[in-house]
């Protein structure tokens, strides 16, 4: 099933313009508000952010709004500003191959037999206001947020499947959704960072559209639905278990692999943003982004696909829309990167 | 519509303090025509239908003051498959009205940026309607929306939730064997009787208790919910993990009484924990019983390992033991935050004893070995009667694993010198001491595998899965290897306590601990 999603293609042609008028018109007007949010938030290491924002909340996001691009909606235009900062976001991790060596195969094991009982199916069949369009809005403004808190990409995917998973157990009034989605976040957090985001950081993001105790009730609603049920094995689990593997196993240089692992993060967190994709089980999603990655990355040993042991036309499926995904999100997915990655990856893998 | 959306922009402006600047997407509400599930709770944020005159769905912000940087525009996080596919011959989507908007956020630009919306609207943008909706009035919602606003859960909110609502995979049967579950005492506080205190701190209390239902002694944790940061991260920490982890070496939970105000974790009970057995046998353990008790801490760990579940917080007030010697880890609170804070939040200073030196000089790495530095500090302190490195601060604690061990240099430590904090600190040059001697009654195996534990280098670290197979254990026989996850090792009979020589079978200790009792399991 392919989900519709409001989100779609981006005529160039048609984007010029807007951005010109409320970018020009409105930006000499604002004050800066950062210093105070900036005490409000003493946690949390800010990205070195290249142009200094106006607005407290919006060095959570930079801004590559320009005069010469429009947007064509509100979602776009959210993705459009807060897309992440492209350098310092998704760093290269060193590889703990001893530990792979000791535990690797009966932790992915493990968390592959568990995949199944994690996975939320159709989470939005049963709502009556949550759309998958406004799943891929609030996913789109999620994922520049958790990049300013400095969170991993493990804390996104958990914040994700708690999500759905809190989705196929109850409806949700579209205007608390976006209220669902920072209390996903964090509660996530809280599983995995050493330093979760405070409350009120969160509640400022949704520009006090919510209380304190709402956020409260509601995360622990969500526990309770979800029996707190949180570790659910992620992408990002499965993306460095499958990293570990091929280097260990001697089939890629430790770069390459990292490589190939960041621009995989890159392309999974689009696919997060994408209701389509929440039919594929992680362990599927990690290894076909690897795959495509591979590709975009031109690495002369690819990726085996089998290597989590999925059905052929499961894989081909999976890769096929993954391409898909990425020919039509090229752009923002190049803002995504780190640089060196940016640098070296053909990202027009066009359509077959 | 556009008078709509100015009016709301008006509204906005007037009642949001932080968001001047910032521009609302607000989204009409709406709903399938053929969704009819009045009957379901919806989870609202319940905010009074009067406040504003539209449900806005995402506040987003524009960021919209920035200067212009000289770069590609960037097409939406998510572009999806659906629209691309849809579009093409789907013409009539050019047409549809476009009822989100951005809007103007301060007063001079608001005008302009009102015109842009409707102006500039691409033609081929984003379709929020693709199916004929209807718009739904405050009093549907009002029906259909049950959460209350900022007054707390009602009482009894929760239970009501967890008969009325099916879970999420198996929605019927799932959902009727809760409901017996619940019938028959599990989920509810009224099933536990709680006999005596325990330990409190500031997140949590534990109560020793009994189970109506099975007539068990169980140890109450009632963590309270009600924190600035709602629930606690080492309360969601601790039953997640514990949730799946199920081995004879690791504490049960066997309920979970989750009310509006307090969360109730319901563990089995086990009389002692390991601080109190050693004071209780005058610190001198048959060295058998250590081997035992050894045995036990690595079979758990290496189970939680093998989930990539860390404990981090291995002391002896966390490993608990009953009258058969089964000995089983507890306190998970901590275990997958990636550094060790040295205060809980309640401003207990946490130990340092146990910490291995890589995590003392400020590593945040994220791997297995960082239990097993504990584990060699404990097998130590179970031989020898007292702990192997009682620092009280940092600084003290390094300084003491350094004058036994010896100051690492970059030889017997690759990458220390480097390190910032070590350098700063200056420790002088010790000479590394042969351990047998703090530990004479340690063997010649037990001493080789004390070793291992307790190096410098956290990968060089013996894994929990290899120090089983260590030749220390080989007098425990071939068949403690190959148990299932769930039997506890006395279920073979070569396996059995030994008398402690020191042991003092008198109520005298009891009253002596009895107040530091469990105070590892408040965070």
């Amino acid at each position: 099933m392919v989900t519709p999603c409001p989100t779609s293609l981006v005529s160039p042609a048609a984007r010029a313009g807007k951005r010109d008028n409320d970018q020009n018109l409105r930006a000499p007007v604002k004050k800066s508000r950062r210093p105070r949010l900036r005490r409000e938030q003493p946690l949390q290491p800010l990205n070195p952010c290249p142009l200094l924002g106006d607005s407290g909340v919006c060095d959570l996001f930079e801004s590559p709004s320009s005069g010469s691009d429009g947007a064509d909606s509100p979602a776009a235009s959210a993705a459009l500003r807060c897309s992440p900062l492209p350098a310092p976001a998704q760093q290269l991790v060193q590889l703990d191959l001893q530990t792979f060596r000791d535990y690797g195969q009966s932790c992915y094991v493990f968390r592959k037999a568990r995949e199944s009982h994690f996975h939320p199916r159709e989470s939005l069949a049963r709502q009556p206001q949550v759309t998958a369009e406004s799943r891929c809005k609030l996913l789109s403004w999620l994922i520049p947020v958790h990049r300013q808190f400095d969170l991993s990409f493990e804390s996104l995917c958990l914040t994700v499947n708690t999500l759905d998973r809190f989705l196929t157990t109850t409806p949700v009034a579209a205007d608390c959704f976006q209220l669902l989605g920072v209390t996903s976040l964090l509660i996530a957090c809280k599983q995995v960072e050493v330093h979760p985001p405070r409350v009120k950081q969160l509640l400022a993001l949704c520009c006090g559209a919510f209380s304190r105790q709402q956020l409260c009730n509601l995360e622990c609603i969500v526990l309770h639905k979800l029996h707190f049920s949180l570790g659910a094995p992620t992408i990002s689990f499965f993306l460095e278990h499958f990293t570990h593997a091929r280097v260990e196993a001697g089939q890629a240089e430790v770069s390459e692999a990292l490589e190939a692992q960041a621009l995989a993060r890159g392309v999974a967190e689009l696919s997060l943003a994408d209701y389509a994709f929440t039919r594929y089980t992680p362990s599927l999603l990690a290894i076909c982004c690897l795959a495509l990655a591979d590709r975009m990355l031109q690495l002369p040993r690819q990726v085996d696909l089998r290597l989590g042991g999925h059905p052929e036309a499961a894989l081909q499926d999976c890769l096929g829309k993954l391409r898909l995904l990425v020919a039509i999100n090229e752009t923002s997915l190049t803002h995504m990167l780190p640089f060196q990655i940016r640098e070296k990856c053909s990202l027009s893998p066009k359509l077959k | 519509m556009k008078k709509f959306k100015r009016r709301l922009s008006l509204t906005l402006r007037g009642s949001q303090t932080i968001d001047e600047s910032l521009s609302e997407l607000a989204e009409q509400m709406t709903i399938e025509e053929n969704s009819s599930k009045d009957n379901e709770p919806i989870v609202k944020n319940g905010r009074p239908p009067t406040s504003h005159s539209m449900h806005s769905f995402l506040h987003q912000y524009t960021g919209s003051f920035k200067k212009p940087p000289l770069r590609r525009p960037h097409s939406v996080i998510g572009g999806s498959l659906g629209s691309f596919m849809a579009m093409p011959r789907n013409g009539s989507r050019l047409d549809i009205v476009h009822e989100n908007l951005k809007m103007g956020s301060d007063g001079e630009s608001d005008q302009a940026s009102g015109t842009s919306s409707d102006e500039v609207q691409s033609p081929t943008g984003v379709c929020l309607r693709n199916r004929i909706h209807r718009r739904i009035s405050m009093e549907d919602l009002n029906k259909r929306l049950s959460l209350p606003a900022d007054i707390r859960i009602p009482d009894g909110y929760l239970e009501k939730l967890q008969i009325n609502s099916p879970p999420f995979d198996q929605p019927m049967s799932r959902r009727s064997r809760r409901a017996s579950l619940s019938e028959i005492g599990f989920g509810k506080m009224e099933t536990y009787i709680k006999l005596e205190k325990l330990g409190e701190g500031t997140y949590a209390t534990v109560y020793k208790g009994r189970s109506k239902l099975t007539e068990n002694l169980v140890a109450l944790k009632e963590i309270r919910l009600e924190h600035e940061e709602g629930a606690p991260c080492t309360a969601i920490r601790e039953v997640s993990l514990l949730k799946d982890l199920k081995h004879a070496n690791i504490v049960t939970l066997h309920d979970i009484v989750h009310t509006d105000k307090s969360l109730t974790l319901v563990f089995e009970y086990l009389d002692k924990d390991l601080k109190q057995y050693m004071d209780d046998c005058g610190n001198i353990m048959s060295m058998h019983n250590v081997k035992l008790f050894l045995y036990q801490i690595l079979r758990g760990l290496a189970y939680c390992h093998r989930r990539k579940v860390l404990h981090r917080d291995l002391k002896p007030q966390n490993l608990l033991i009953n009258e058969k010697g089964e000995l089983k880890l507890a306190d998970f609170g901590l275990a997958r935050a990636k550094s060790v804070p040295t205060k809980t939040y309640s401003n207990e200073v946490v130990t340092l004893w146990y910490r291995p030196p890589d995590v003392l000089l400020g590593s945040s790495e994220y791997s297995t070995q960082i239990d097993m530095w504990g584990v060699g500090c404990i097998f130590f302190e179970m031989a020898s009667g007292r702990p192997l490195f009682p620092g009280s601060t940092v600084e003290d604690e390094l300084h003491l694993i350094f004058r036994l061990l010896g100051t690492p240099s970059q030889e017997t430590w690759p990458g220390v010198s480097s390190n910032d904090e070590f350098k700063n600190y200056n420790f002088p040059k010790y000479k590394p001491q042969p351990l047998i001697n703090h530990a004479p009654r340690l063997d010649s195996e037990g001493i080789e595998l004390i070793t291992k534990f307790l190096q410098y280098e956290s990968k060089k670290r013996v894994s929990a899965e290899e120090a089983m197979k260590h030749v220390y254990f080989r007098s425990l026989g071939p068949r403690i290897h190959t148990l299932p996850e769930s039997v506890s090792i006395f279920s073979l009979k070569e396996i059995q306590l030994q008398k402690d020589p020191g042991f003092r079978n008198s109520s005298y200790p009891e009253t002596g601990h009895g107040k530091n009792r469990r105070q590892s399991m408040l965070f």
